[in-house]
């Protein structure tokens, strides 16, 4: 009740009449906020209170940072990196800087790394020659292009509400060619607008659409995954009852969607966790806003809803940890425990009085998400009670089996290799 | 190159995570000579619709050179001004205006009781000190709105509400803006333009 203690303030100011005369039942809808969202002007502005939300005093100032405004520079984040620990035999290291906002990666067929970004509006491409790697912003002005895909020949954008896909994109590089857009059907708000794309073999592309706040009744077209046919524009619902995923992968073992999921705020430091969910049956319930972390039904919404109903997590990551981008392991450069590991990018809290995550994680699963097992596998990027050199938020596995990891505040990626 | 070996040598001896002081104040200060004759000789505007810079936070200062810069912050006048500036210079001009004297006395604004409690209020309701902070001087990303001008804080908020300029934070600013009318915007610049904090 405590969080209530404001909320309790206002309701004192309204006139005692017509508080009065309220049935009770009135009176516990009011308490919910309902949001309208069959206007237009819902979907221009969302509710703000994806980022303020029921705080209490106690919470205040817990904003979203803002990370530098350019990029860290080289010799600066080489120092950096002295902060990371990793298992022995492994290390770290710069594999391409100055990348201001560095989001989800993609490999070309040629050898070219394709980068989306958050705020920049930039798309980049990152190519190498005999080990000179150099960086080249494709494409500007897009809507929060952060995620990004490439497939036949094509890379595929995501900005908010328009999935664009871009021919012949490595031969175009100097000047890439007009979009085709390839499926639209989606809200144009930005509050968790932004978005994560996973193909599979059959050529779906997984697209993630979060709420437009922190905690509510969704509309119905949000709060979910599907999955989209590039060939034809179709669409599926895959989940249902999914906050903010940015990030998921296919399991190489069974070809099943697997995704990361980060769980409302405003509860309290230590609860609820954020999730690693797997998909195993289409249409499938993954509990918001009825039901945190598997068994913490939410204490205004649940509304009734017992969190049996509805599928639980994997493995609980913890609070405020922020898994983002994430990838199976199949290389053969890591020892052979690792193979089909999932690597997870924790891009570390906001809405927490001290950050947690900012680090990777590895989750170590069957196929069928029993026996899960997670430790973390690189940290070091929090350097204070609540600051930053760097957040990662994107896992790629290079050909040679190294891994790469983008990282949206010092604006770099970085290539974690092991040696015996 | 001599000079490149010895700094990263001397970068090397440096402890993990000791964010190297790069920022350059007198070269920032060189490169703010363009600056000058709109934002005032000491970062103070005398200028209707020219916000005062000294003291503002750097990170906010190198956020707006850095959307100017790209044009996701389309002002005619600023756009071809820093167009050339290098990230280092970004990081030299945030370092030179915050380390400028801060304004506190009340630019241009006629004080109103009335007003500034309104504004307060409205203030309070939006949760603007969450970011800005009690005293309205800001916090890294989050500007210093204390005592700025008046007509200046009027443009700004009406940008915002209109998605005319870019926010740091996620749209932080854009969404609360979004729901203000024109006369709590003009309440709310008369509250921070005429700010006296609370005394000790």
């Amino acid at each position: 009740m405590t969080s209530r203690s404001r909320r309790s303030s206002l309701f004192a100011a309204l006139p005692l009449l017509a508080a009065a005369a309220l049935p009770l039942t009135a009176a516990s809808a009011a308490d919910l906020k309902s949001y309208d969202s069959s206007k237009p002007s819902f979907w221009a502005h969302p509710p703000p209170d994806w980022f303020l939300g029921d705080e209490t005093d106690a919470q205040k100032g817990l904003a979203p940072p803002v990370g530098p405004a350019t990029p860290t520079p080289a010799a600066e984040l080489q120092n950096d990196l002295k902060l990371i620990k990793l298992p022995p035999g492994f290390k770290i290291e710069i594999y391409a800087s100055g990348i201001p906002e560095a989001r989800q990666m993609a490999w070309g067929a040629n050898g070219t790394l394709f980068v989306g970004s958050f705020n920049a509006t930039n798309v980049y491409a990152v190519t190498d020659e005999e080990g000179k790697r150099s960086v080249k912003t494709i494409l500007k002005g897009l809507n929060m292009p952060t995620g990004i895909a490439y497939r036949d020949g094509a890379l595929y954008v995501i900005a908010i509400n328009k999935l664009l896909r871009y021919d012949n994109a490595e031969a175009s590089l100097d000047k890439m060619p007009e979009p085709v857009v390839v499926y639209d059907d989606m809200p144009p708000y930005v509050a968790h607008g932004w978005k994560y794309l996973v193909t599979d073999k059959n050529g779906w592309v997984y697209i993630p659409f979060g709420p437009p706040f922190n905690i509510g009744i969704p509309p119905t077209s949000v709060s979910q995954i599907r999955h989209v046919d590039l060939k034809t524009g179709l669409a599926e619902t895959v989940a249902l009852g999914v906050r903010n995923s940015v990030g998921g992968a296919i399991d190489p073992r069974t070809g099943d969607y697997w995704f990361s999921e980060n769980a409302r705020d405003w509860l309290s430091d230590d609860t609820p966790s954020d999730k690693l969910n797997h998909v195993t049956r289409l249409g499938e319930h993954f509990g918001y806003p009825y039901c945190h972390q598997g068994d913490i039904p939410d204490p205004k919404f649940a509304m009734g809803h017992k969190c049996s109903e509805f599928t639980p997590p994997v493995v609980n990551l913890g609070a405020h940890v922020a898994p983002l981008g994430m990838k199976f392991y199949t290389g053969s450069q890591f020892p052979a425990e690792y193979q089909n590991n999932i690597f997870i990018a924790e891009h570390g809290s906001w809405n927490r009085h001290t950050y947690q995550g900012g680090r990777i994680e590895r989750v170590i699963v069957d196929p069928d998400g029993k026996n899960a097992k997670q430790e973390v596998f690189a940290s070091g990027w929090i350097t204070g009670q609540r600051d930053y050199f760097g957040r990662p938020d994107d896992i790629l596995e290079a050909p040679d089996g190294s891994l790469l990891v983008s990282d949206d505040w010092a604006g770099a990626i970085y290539r974690i290799s092991y040696s015996k | 190159m001599r000079r490149t070996i010895l700094l990263l040598a001397a970068i090397a001896s440096l402890p993990a995570g000791f964010a190297l002081a790069a920022a350059d104040v007198a070269a920032g200060q060189e490169k703010a000579r363009t600056c000058v004759g709109c934002h005032g000789e000491t970062g103070v505007s005398p200028n209707p619709g020219i916000p005062s810079l000294a003291g503002q936070q750097d990170q906010f200062i190198q956020w707006q050179l850095v959307f100017f810069r790209s044009g996701r912050r389309p002002n005619p006048l600023m756009v071809p001004i820093v167009a050339g500036l290098t990230d280092e210079d970004v990081r030299n001009l945030g370092a030179y205006y915050h380390s400028l004297p801060y304004n506190t006395t009340i630019l241009d604004s006629k004080p109103d009781a009335a007003l500034a409690a309104k504004g307060k209020a409205i203030a309070a309701q939006h949760g603007c000190a969450n970011c800005h902070t009690d005293t309205f001087r800001g916090e890294r990303a989050a500007a210093a709105i204390a005592d700025q001008r008046e007509d200046y804080l009027v443009k700004a908020l009406t940008d915002y509400r209109s998605a005319a300029r870019p926010s740091v934070g996620v749209a932080a600013m854009t969404e609360a803006a979004a729901g203000l009318t024109d006369d709590e915007i003009v309440a709310v610049a008369h509250y921070l333009a005429t700010f006296e904090p609370p005394r000790e």
